[in-house]
């Protein structure tokens, strides 16, 4: 075994530009493998902070029937006394603000935009005392200023700005039915744009106070959710129950995010099917990489096998002698590989890759904007230097099978 | 010792069949120093690779040591090979990355020996074969004549009972395969070990105890020299 070992170890050295292409083969692929492995989780991440911080928060309080009928976004599916159950999850150390979505027909006007015109949109209201303190908007703002608690003003996501045209300072105007179905105008002032990391917010993002929309809409208090803030390493299924349990029977349901984002979630898991795809191709092609210089190195030592084989050495011995031979690259390869992929790493975590060219008018279902960032996966890491090392091993098996299938004198004529 | 009975070998290529051997016999005795000689193509070196049990006969029966190496299954005749024959080969067929000492230790370590075995014996048989101080130099570092004697002391190291050299001294200058041909000369009467080895050469046939010629895959003549 020792004399095995020591043989490989040194056809490894007499074979040195071959061993390093086959090296650098692995270890391209095992750095590709590395990257894309933490770019995908970094995006994985990313897009479930975005999705709770700017969508979904963390759990949502909404009436019974609200979740069935989401897409008509009625008022009267509504919560009617918000404020009391805020109070009882302030009381339970646990953050929550209300809101009020509804649809309407956004009018834009010429004085401002130019052209009159009209889309429709969906409005968020909300608390401008609180919101900030279950939502992330607070960093968002890139020009004019938050709202203030009763104004007519709204907020636009940066990306829904620059569709319509918007500035800071012009007025839109809100057309949409009140509570009861009478029609209600609402003349509001572009008081800030906010850029939010997450697309789909920031797309089609209009925001207004919600004591305002309180006031037009004749709510009367009612609203049409709570959102709720928990701790990043809360149980948060038993948070919901938790917090369901404070509810009293109140005609109201808590939703945890994953059950609010499930679509996401689905899309996740497809992408991580997909993304295993890709990492089986890199690997089939370093493997073929590997298993034609494999190849080669064991045809062009034909000569040398028939003689080892006359000699009586075993086909069981000569195989392992290949086996520690590949096992050898395969270790220069993974070690290499790593190293690669931990540089690779360093750029994607700290400086990433800006995809905002593709993300802006495509939605990919990651709740990222422009810029993907990895993270460091040591597992990854790990597994993908043992990978190396058995690939290389598994693809060097079958030419030395074949090369021992060929007769000795056969082998000895070999040129 | 040896005993080769009316043995057949056919090549095919394609579909034309080429006798290699047809129906030889011969009987070779302990410490023999037997040359198999003739032109290219007359099955020297056929019968060589079946005495030494790397190819399958079609026909016929060779036993050596009373035992019936035709029957023999791929595996027995590995460790037939590994306990009982040596091999020498035209072009020395060392490995490149071992030394000459390494070389020839490496048949030993198939034999499971101990270490201090291996170290003893190898030095012993590379100072025989007029290696000394030469342990540690790889082949790209001997002349073919050196190649060739390490190639000898890796055949001898083991001890075996027969050394099967297929034309060793075609690579060499006359010289040097003079050479060559004195120390497997002296290794067959010291060792009482039996060479076979074939030739076309005349200057290696002179050498020989026994010339066995071959012509055409048949055996024309079995001269005892001395």
């Amino acid at each position: 075994m020792k004399f095995l070992i020591s043989l490989a170890f040194k056809n490894l050295t007499r074979y040195k530009r071959r061993t390093l292409i086959t090296a650098g083969a692995i270890a391209v692929g095992l750095m590709m493998y590395i990257f894309i492995d933490s770019m995908l989780m970094g995006a994985e991440i990313e897009s479930v902070r975005n999705l709770k911080w700017f969508e979904t928060a963390s759990a949502r309080i909404l009436n019974d029937e609200y979740w069935e009928n989401r897409f008509q976004k009625p008022m009267d599916l509504n919560i009617s006394s918000p404020d009391k159950i805020i109070k009882t999850l302030d009381d339970n150390g646990i953050t929550a603000t209300k809101r009020m979505v509804f649809s309407g027909d956004l009018i834009l006007n010429a004085e401002d935009f130019g052209e009159d015109g009209n889309l429709a949109a969906t409005v968020t209201a909300i608390d401008p005392t609180r919101d900030f303190d279950v939502f992330n908007f607070g960093t968002t703002l890139v020009d004019g200023r938050f709202l203030e608690p009763g104004e007519d003003a709204v907020l636009l996501g940066s990306w829904f700005a620059e569709d319509i045209g918007a500035e800071v300072g012009y007025w839109i105007t809100v057309v949409t039915r009140g509570n009861g179905g009478f029609y209600e105008a609402m003349d509001l002032e572009i008081v800030g744009i906010l850029n939010c990391p997450n697309p789909n917010v920031n797309r089609q993002l209009l925001m207004m106070p919600i004591s305002t929309a309180d006031e037009y809409l004749a709510m009367e208090g009612a609203v049409t959710e709570i959102n709720v803030s928990l701790p990043e390493n809360a149980d948060v299924n038993m948070e919901v129950e938790r917090i369901q349990g404070m509810l009293n029977g109140d005609n109201l349901t808590v939703m945890s995010w994953e059950a609010m984002a499930v679509d996401y979630l689905a899309l996740a898991e497809a992408k991580r099917g997909g993304t295993s795809m890709i990492l089986f191709l890199i690997f089939i092609i370093a493997a073929v990489g590997i298993s034609n210089t494999m190849l080669m190195a064991i045809f062009e030592r034909i000569k040398e096998l028939g003689m080892m084989r006359s000699l009586g050495m075993s086909n069981t011995k000569i195989r392992l002698a290949f086996m520690f031979e590949a096992a050898g690259i395969g270790v220069i390869g993974s070690v290499m590989g790593v190293v690669l992929g931990i540089f690779a790493d360093m750029f994607i975590v700290n400086i990433g890759i800006d995809y905002g060219f593709l993300l802006r008018d495509m939605d990919i279902g990651y709740r990222l904007q422009a810029i993907f960032r990895g993270v460091w996966n040591p597992g990854t890491m790990v597994k993908a230097f043992f990978m190396g090392i058995i690939i290389s091993i598994v693809v060097a098996y079958l030419p030395t099978k074949r090369a021992l299938k060929m007769d000795i004198p056969s082998c000895l004529r070999h040129q | 010792m040896i005993k080769v009975d009316n043995v057949v070998r056919n090549y095919h290529a394609g579909e034309t069949v080429v006798k290699a051997l047809r129906g030889v016999t011969l009987e070779i005795t302990k410490g023999e120093f037997i040359s198999i000689a003739g032109p290219s193509g007359s099955g020297k070196t056929t019968l060589l690779n079946l005495i030494g049990c790397i190819d399958q006969m079609d026909g016929g029966e060779i036993s050596i040591k009373d035992e019936v190496i035709s029957t023999m299954k791929k595996k027995e005749k590995t460790n037939f090979r590994r306990n009982n024959l040596g091999f020498i080969f035209q072009t020395y067929n060392l490995i490149p990355v071992l030394t000459a000492y390494e070389n020839v230790a490496f048949v030993l370590s198939l034999l499971n020996l101990p270490e201090k075995e291996v170290k003893e014996r190898t030095m012993a048989i590379l100072k025989e074969v007029g290696l000394e101080g030469m342990e540690h130099r790889r082949p790209s570092r001997l002349s073919g004549g050196q190649q060739q004697r390490v190639a000898i002391a890796r055949a001898l190291v083991k001890n075996p009972e027969i050394i099967l050299a297929d034309e060793p001294t075609a690579n060499l200058d006359s010289d040097t395969g003079r050479e060559i041909l004195e120390l497997m000369k002296e290794m067959n009467e010291k060792h009482q070990t039996t060479f076979i080895f074939s030739t076309h050469d005349k200057m290696v046939m002179d050498y020989a105890s026994r010339l066995v010629m071959l012509h055409d895959g048949q055996i024309s003549s079995d001269e005892r020299r001395k």
